[in-house]
């Protein structure tokens, strides 16, 4: 065939109208915490599905780190069962896994151990060799976070932090820290190792495609921004009830309780994505920008008035009998860990002045419910009697995360007859009714954004320790006050008394979901 | 996906009104008295997505059948109105029938439910058939006409769809050649063309695309790009050249865009029935001749080879899956507009 003369590319013009504008750079990622649930449950399985999907690039390789006694083909045997197990795409397909398994290997050593990170490194020189990974390495922390920062000190003491070429980045699971002290503490030690753009801190409702489509949602629409804000909308309610309880996790859970587990971050992330103001760009730093001055623009809370805390008694959830939480495994008989927190909150801003922001988290609550609720104004008058609108309840617009993705719009009727009578009726959109599609699992989009370097999806050092800062004042609140009477809901309510008399106060009621 | 699926109301009608009012009838599950019937009731409690108008035209009754099993699949993920309409123009009595029922899926806990139509047409009515679909369609959706066999270029009732629709997909996989496709393109690039063009062929190469793509971001591989010479292109020894002609095409296309002209070989390969069976890329770069290969491999996968000079420098197997025709209709539904490199792909290798 004929010789053409050579030309310059600076883009790969193949790539144009492909779902992806770029495939990541091959890369080692290397898991901490290897032999852990969460490699298998999550981390093993997103892995699997992105390189079904063809978004991994070709030399990409996993190496697994952890003190677990294990050969590496007893790793590569492990992650299988795992894929086979928890993918969300069945059967595997055997020739794609073979392709990912080829790139596994695995290095047993403490976490702690010096020595260890000299054979990792070795292993990772090996695999840029081998498999043209180029040095670029994600750093996956799936560990206990008592480990995150002796594993940060020696990754920077051992050098595999910062040697050589291609790029290191590294993620961090929640919980980031304990508090804001120890927050900033994590951020201070990440940072004399890594820079902030090189830091990726998961919270995996980010990842959620609900989430994301409350973002398109809002700023793809055009009707909806107009009348977002304290002129039409009465207040918000932002709801993240669970029915179960703490499953085993009785240990983690007593030192965490519902503020730390879903309110700094979950709680928070769905009030930053409701409240702020539209960005001018998708960019990873103008949207969490945007997100941060939400945070910034919380009015104090008084502690006293504004925050309810609850413990779960003994009680019924869907027709089962369930123990109190201090009688779960692993628990004080005389915890005083709470695991159901409502917070009234203010923003002080030109939208929202004025406009209460209702957050609820809890467990075993009577049903599993993620949602944000806007519930607008009435009608600034009626021309129709006082009978013919007796019960109508003003607009709710409810975006609903999880489960029955969706929204719906409670919207005022006549009803049907010679005479005016109105009530409410629900117009509901179904996400899965219009794509019923499997959507992703939010760990690929999270894995995949991390190798592509778009942080959009994952918090920021300030977003993190302003969200942590509002816990803060809430524990010392709490620190200040006298011991609360737990258990104070039965399992299978909606929450203590007092969480009623905190919106009931102003004249509100709690949705119910 | 577990799914199950209920019929909810056939009845047969030759009046466009009556049809209508069946139309309304089953979409809000109400019976003729205004109630709700039992059996649709559930249905009038969903929510009513509806994305699309999906005219289907069909040449027979087993392609009609076999277009009703695709697009009851498809309303999982497309939740549309169909109508259905199979033209036959023997000579004889005029004859109009239409059917009209409403389809019930429940997949994983949602449900579903949509409406379609068959109409039946005979004769002179065969060729008005366009008249009937306009009051037929769901305002302020989009109209897409899926042909499925080889489109009648020259026939009205072809070009009085297309003015009516925002989408023609068709498959040139069925038995498009080099004329045809030159039609279709001529179609594409009419003046005024409301229409833009679909292919489930060309969705079909996604993942053929996609992994060649992927290949020249590896670092340092953007030059063997540059330096691409000539691309050949094997494919199945049945005749039907379409896939293996867009593939060069596409190929051809974008590095035109860049100023570099692609020499393009096609050969039939005797080893597979259907469809491409491997594409090789030549290169010329620092690291010597390159050699980009792709080959379809048994059991839906694609190996990937990459070779500079004497050394092997990447070597994998990705997925690439057979869709099922309602899957890749269902990618076809989701591109918005026209599909500019498509069609640059097209007037790529006809040129």
């Amino acid at each position: 065939m004929a010789q053409a003369p050579a030309a310059t590319l600076t883009q790969n013009v193949l790539r144009e109208g492909l779902i992806l504008s770029r495939t990541p750079d091959p890369a080692v990622m290397v898991i901490f915490g290897a032999s852990g649930d969460l490699t298998a449950r999550k981390l093993m399985p997103a892995l699997y599905n992105l390189a079904l999907n063809r978004y991994l690039p070709s030399g990409f390789s996993v190496i697994g780190v952890a003190d677990t006694p294990l050969s590496e083909d007893d790793f590569r045997a492990h992650m299988a069962d795992a894929v086979r197990k928890f993918s969300r795409t069945q059967p595997v397909d055997r020739a794609v896994w073979q392709s990912v398994a080829e790139g596994l290997s695995y290095v047993r050593m403490p976490f702690d151990d010096l020595d260890g990170y000299g054979r990792l490194a070795a292993e990772l020189e090996r695999m840029d060799r081998e498999r043209g990974t180029n040095g670029n390495r994600v750093f996956y922390f799936a560990t206990a976070p008592q480990f995150f920062p002796v594993i940060v000190e020696r990754l920077g003491a051992s050098g595999i932090a910062r040697t050589g070429a291609g790029w290191k980045r590294v993620v961090i699971e929640k919980p980031f820290g304990h508090d804001l002290k120890t927050a900033k503490e994590l951020n201070h030690t990440i940072h004399s190792v890594f820079a902030e753009p090189q830091v990726y801190r998961i919270d995996h409702y980010l990842g959620k495609e609900t989430v994301q489509n409350v973002l398109v949602f809002r700023f793809a629409n055009g009707i909806f921004e107009p009348i977002w804000n304290r002129r039409y909308v009465d207040h918000i309610q932002i709801t993240v009830a669970e029915d179960i309880g703490i499953e085993r996790r009785g240990k983690y859970y007593e030192s965490s309780g519902a503020l730390r587990d879903i309110f700094q971050n979950h709680l928070l992330q769905l009030l930053s994505i409701a409240a702020m103001e539209p960005p001018p760009n998708f960019d990873a730093d103008t949207v969490r920008d945007e997100k941060v001055k939400v945070l910034k623009s919380i009015h104090p809370v008084d502690v006293d008035n504004d925050v309810v805390r609850g413990q779960y008694g003994p009680g019924w959830v869907g027709g089962q009998q369930v123990p109190g939480y201090r009688q779960e495994q692993n628990v004080s008989p005389n915890s005083m860990t709470e695991t159901y927190v409502a917070v009234r909150l203010k923003i002080d801003n030109w939208r929202w002045a004025d406009t209460p922001f209702y957050l609820r988290t809890g467990k075993r609550l009577p049903s599993r419910a993620s949602e944000i609720a806007i519930q607008f104004k009435s009608a600034p008058h009626q021309p129709f009697a006082k009978t013919a609108i007796q019960g109508m309840t003003p607009n709710v617009l409810v975006m609903r995360i999880q489960p029955h993705e969706g929204a719906s719009l409670k919207i005022a009727a006549k009803i049907p007859g010679p005479v005016m009578r109105l009530r409410t009726v629900n117009m509901d959109f179904f996400y899965g009714s219009s794509f019923l599609v499997e959507s992703p699992d939010a760990y690929e989009r999270l894995v995949l954004d991390c190798m592509l370097g778009d942080p959009t999806l994952f918090a920021r050092e300030d977003e993190v320790e302003r969200a942590w800062g509002l816990a803060d004042t809430i524990e010392d609140g709490w620190a200040g006050q006298p011991a609360p009477d737990f258990p104070n809901y039965p399992a299978g309510s909606w929450g203590p008394e007092a969480a009623d008399a905190l919106i009931e106060r102003d004249g509100r009621r709690w949705r119910r979901p | 996906m577990s799914s199950n699926h209920t019929e909810l109301s056939v009845q047969t009608f030759v009046d466009v009104h009556a049809i209508q009012e069946e139309l309304e009838q089953v979409r809000w599950g109400l019976h003729g008295d205004g109630e709700l019937s039992e059996a649709a009731q559930h249905a009038a409690n969903e929510a009513r997505a509806s994305v699309l108008n999906l005219i289907a035209v069909v040449g027979n009754e087993a392609e009609k059948d076999t277009v009703i099993r695709v697009l009851d699949r498809l309303s999982v993920t497309n939740p549309s109105r169909t109508l259905i309409l199979l033209a036959q123009h023997t000579k004889g009595a005029d004859k109009l029938e239409a059917q009209v029922s409403a389809q019930d899926r429940t997949e994983t806990g949602h449900r579903v439910t949509t409406e379609r139509v068959i109409l039946h047409a005979h004769g002179e009515p065969a060729r008005h058939l366009a008249s009937l679909v306009t009051p037929l369609l769901i305002s302020d959706i989009p109209v897409v006409l899926w042909w499925p066999g080889e489109p009648q270029f020259d026939h009205p009732l072809f070009n009085d769809l297309c003015h009516l629709a925002d989408r023609l997909v068709v498959d040139t996989d069925e038995g498009f050649a080099q004329p045809d496709l030159r039609r279709l393109l001529e179609v594409a690039r009419r003046e005024h063309a409301s229409a833009s063009i679909g292919d489930l062929n060309w969705a079909r190469l996604i993942a053929w695309r996609h992994v060649a793509a992927q290949c020249f971001d590896i670092p340092g591989l953007l030059d063997d790009l540059a330096g691409i010479h000539g691309v050949s292109i094997y494919y199945g020894s049945d005749g039907s050249t379409a896939q293996a002609s867009l593939l060069g095409g596409w190929i051809r296309s974008r590095m035109a865009t860049v100023g570099i002209e692609v020499p393009l070989e096609f050969r039939a390969d005797d080893s597979h029935e259907h469809g491409i069976c491997r594409c090789v890329i030549y290169t010329t770069g620092d690291d010597g001749p390159g050699r980009f290969s792709f080959t379809r491999l048994r059991g839906g996968r694609l190996s990937v080879e990459i070779r500079l000079g004497d050394q092997e420098l990447a070597r994998r197997t990705v997925r690439l899956e057979a869709r099922p025709p309602e899957e890749l209709l269902g990618i076809e539904l989701t591109l918005p507009g026209h599909d500019v490199l498509f069609e640059e792909a097209l007037a790529a290798v006809l040129r």
